[in-house]
């Protein structure tokens, strides 16, 4: 579905966040190897989801181009959450940096189409995509021998 | 995306505030219509003299209390005012679009902008102090008090029924004033809601009242003794004929801030997506219902190549307007306030097609997505070849109709856009800082924008107007606000 509004695109951002924030949760509870890393990543997405809610309804004002600031395919950022519970820690990580790389693709996209036409939010997008590429180096580290119950 | 679920559930009859009651009227009701819907939401009093005079008593018996309350009591209890605005943020917005028919995303843009004022109106400790010097002459002081005057009355419009009120009540009380608010009648129900949080808040009673109503109650205020002053938000024949003249006969202060024509000159260096993003924005939000939608688009320039990509890329991006339910997240555009407002755009259209004008676009039967009756919706309508001293170039139309002109160059585009009796809220699109520097000082508009569509300017600083769109000296908001509301007293000093 084609999303056009500031609205809609907050709302996708919530729900992303909060998806994969169930996702790490539940994973965490499946490999107790990367247990903290998830848990960490499930309170720091809620955290984000608040962040940019908070950061709309900061900036939202009827003077910024709120209804037509995006041009997005919401079918293009869905991904797999899947629950399943692997033999390693590996397979679940992979599937946390695709959920991650969709993640940083929205962001990425949403950042540049809104540009100087959102104000704050469009600067909150951009430090999401910011944390979710530093998120993608703690997902590959966590894929290197020896690198358990990482940080 | 969603649809919202509406905050109005039941149809209520809603009740005046006056000295801290909610009182029921005596008068006859009339319907608050859901102009997406095309169904009555609730039932509004249109009071009487007695009703608004009742007020104006209330008011003019809370004033001494409230007038000695300290500037620190008086600005917590707006810090309250604001607290609970902040908790009730998404049910105020959703109020606004099921009763005006705005986007969700403009509601709470309305709603954020009347907070911003609350919150500068709680800085009033500061913004309340006055100047001193010691030492005029010799052992003698002297200094200026800014002082309330007593019970004003706000006018308000139907097209932002939070913000607008907004624009001088959070000042009016702040400086030590009471304040009795007209809302539009077609949209009573967010004025309503906030009268529930002021009394939350605390106010005392008698310093916040709110009379529902329509001509009788502008005339008790503009008629009544005890009324201080008058800021009015509307059309220029209500707000310079009626408002403006009687307040001038009677020795009220007023200030009203009126029509407009905005006129938005697109230069040929102009960041051209953005540009159009900004257009969309300007011409087509809230439906073309607001004091700073622009109406008239002036390519400057004898650029043709330029001018059709451009004007192609507009009508492309003006027919993917998605004309809809406000409450549903991907609509962006909502309809107009009611059937008659709709009429009066077509006139318009209709009246510019027979005066020349091709119409590039044509927004009169749009698709309305979710089935919704079209009852009170246009689609965007883009018009070419407009004159500007047309009635479709040169009034006011508010309704979602742009009208495209041409001008050789920048000092053209200057002139027609001066030649307009309005000036309120013109912008320049450029990549030049020449341009824009030419244009901010020869343009005759109490707003200006560049690079910016809609310039509504922020609550510290005053909502300005010129010519036919405002009439007055000091505007709303801001510090122009606080001057409105109070007086000036001149303290000389010597003891012996």
């Amino acid at each position: 579905m084609r999303i056009h509004t500031s609205s809609e695109g907050v709302t996708l951002a919530k729900n992303l966040e909060i998806e994969s924030a169930q996702f790490y949760e539940e994973m965490a509870k499946q490999h107790p190897e990367v247990a903290d890393a998830f848990r960490a990543f499930a309170s720091e997405n809620q955290k984000n989801a608040r962040h940019i809610e908070r950061t709309y309804y900061s900036v939202i004002t009827d003077a910024i181009e709120s209804g037509y600031c995006l041009n997005l395919e919401s079918d293009d950022f869905t991904f797999d959450a899947t629950i399943q519970a692997f033999g390693t820690h590996e397979p679940a990580v992979t599937q946390a940096t695709q959920i991650e790389q969709c993640i940083l693709s929205f962001y990425t996209t949403a950042e540049a189409q809104m540009g100087a036409l959102m104000a704050d939010l469009t600067r909150a997008f951009g430090q999401q995509a910011k944390k979710r590429r530093k998120r993608l180096l703690t997902l590959s580290e966590l894929l290197q021998p020896d690198a358990s119950s990482a940080k | 995306m969603a649809l919202l679920k509406e905050p109005v559930q039941e149809i209520k009859t809603l009740q005046n505030y006056i000295g801290g009651e909610w009182v029921d009227s005596q008068s006859e009701l009339a319907d608050v219509t859901d102009p997406a819907r095309c169904k009555p939401i609730a039932r509004v009093p249109i009071s009487t003299n007695d009703e608004v005079n009742s007020a104006i008593e209330a008011a003019r018996l809370a004033f001494p209390e409230w007038r000695r309350t300290t500037p620190l009591t008086r600005s917590r209890l707006l810090f309250n005012l604001k607290e609970l605005m902040e908790e009730n943020f998404e049910k105020i917005s959703r109020i606004q679009t099921q009763e005006h028919g705005k986007t969700i995303d403009e509601s709470r843009g309305e709603t954020r902008r009347g907070i911003e004022n609350v919150e500068v109106a709680c800085g009033i400790p500061t913004l309340l102090q006055g100047e001193y010097s010691e030492d005029v002459a010799s052992g003698i002081d002297e200094w200026v008090i800014p002082s309330p005057l007593g019970v004003f009355g706000i006018i308000s419009p139907f097209n932002f029924p939070w913000m607008i009120p907004l624009w001088s009540a959070p000042y009016a009380v702040a400086t030590g004033n009471c304040i009795i608010i007209k809302p539009s009648s077609e949209v009573p129900l967010t004025q309503d809601f906030l009268g529930q949080l002021v009394e939350e808040a605390g106010f005392p009673p008698g310093v916040w009242n709110i009379v529902h109503g329509g001509r009788t109650v502008v005339n008790g205020l503009l008629d009544h003794p005890d009324i201080a002053g008058i800021t009015f938000v509307g059309s220029t024949p209500t707000g310079r004929d009626v408002v403006y003249r009687r307040c001038g006969e009677s020795g009220k202060r007023v200030l009203a801030q009126c029509g407009a024509k905005n006129f938005m000159t697109v230069m040929p260096d102009c960041d051209v997506d953005r540009t159009v993003a900004a257009m969309m924005t300007s011409f087509f939000g809230n439906a073309g219902q607001r004091c700073l939608a622009a109406a008239n688009c002036v390519v400057a320039g004898a650029d043709e190549a330029f001018y059709d990509m451009f004007v192609d890329k507009v009508v492309a991006a003006a027919s993917n307007i998605r004309v809809g339910c406000g409450l549903d997240e991907s609509t962006q555009m909502g309809p107009l306030r009611d059937a008659s407002k709709k009429e009066r755009v077509l006139g318009y259209i209709e009246q510019g097609l027979k005066d020349g004008a091709r119409i590039l676009l044509d927004g009169r039967s749009p698709e309305v997505a979710g089935g919704y009756p079209d009852t009170c919706f246009l689609g965007a309508t883009v018009l070419e070849d407009v004159v500007p001293d047309s009635p479709v170039g040169s009034e006011e139309i508010f309704g979602p109709v742009m009208s495209i002109m041409r001008a050789g160059d920048l000092e053209e585009a200057i002139q027609i856009t001066n030649a307009n009796p309005f000036g309120n809220g013109h912008s320049i699109f450029t990549s030049s800082g020449a341009n824009a520097r030419n244009f901010q000082y020869n343009i005759e508009s109490g707003n200006v924008g560049i690079n910016i569509g809609i310039v509504a300017p922020m609550a510290f600083f005053p909502f300005s107007g010129m010519k036919d769109s405002f009439f007055g000296t000091l505007h709303t908001q801001g510090k122009e606000a606080i001057r409105f509301f109070t007086n000036s007293k001149v303290v000389i000093q010597r003891w012996f």
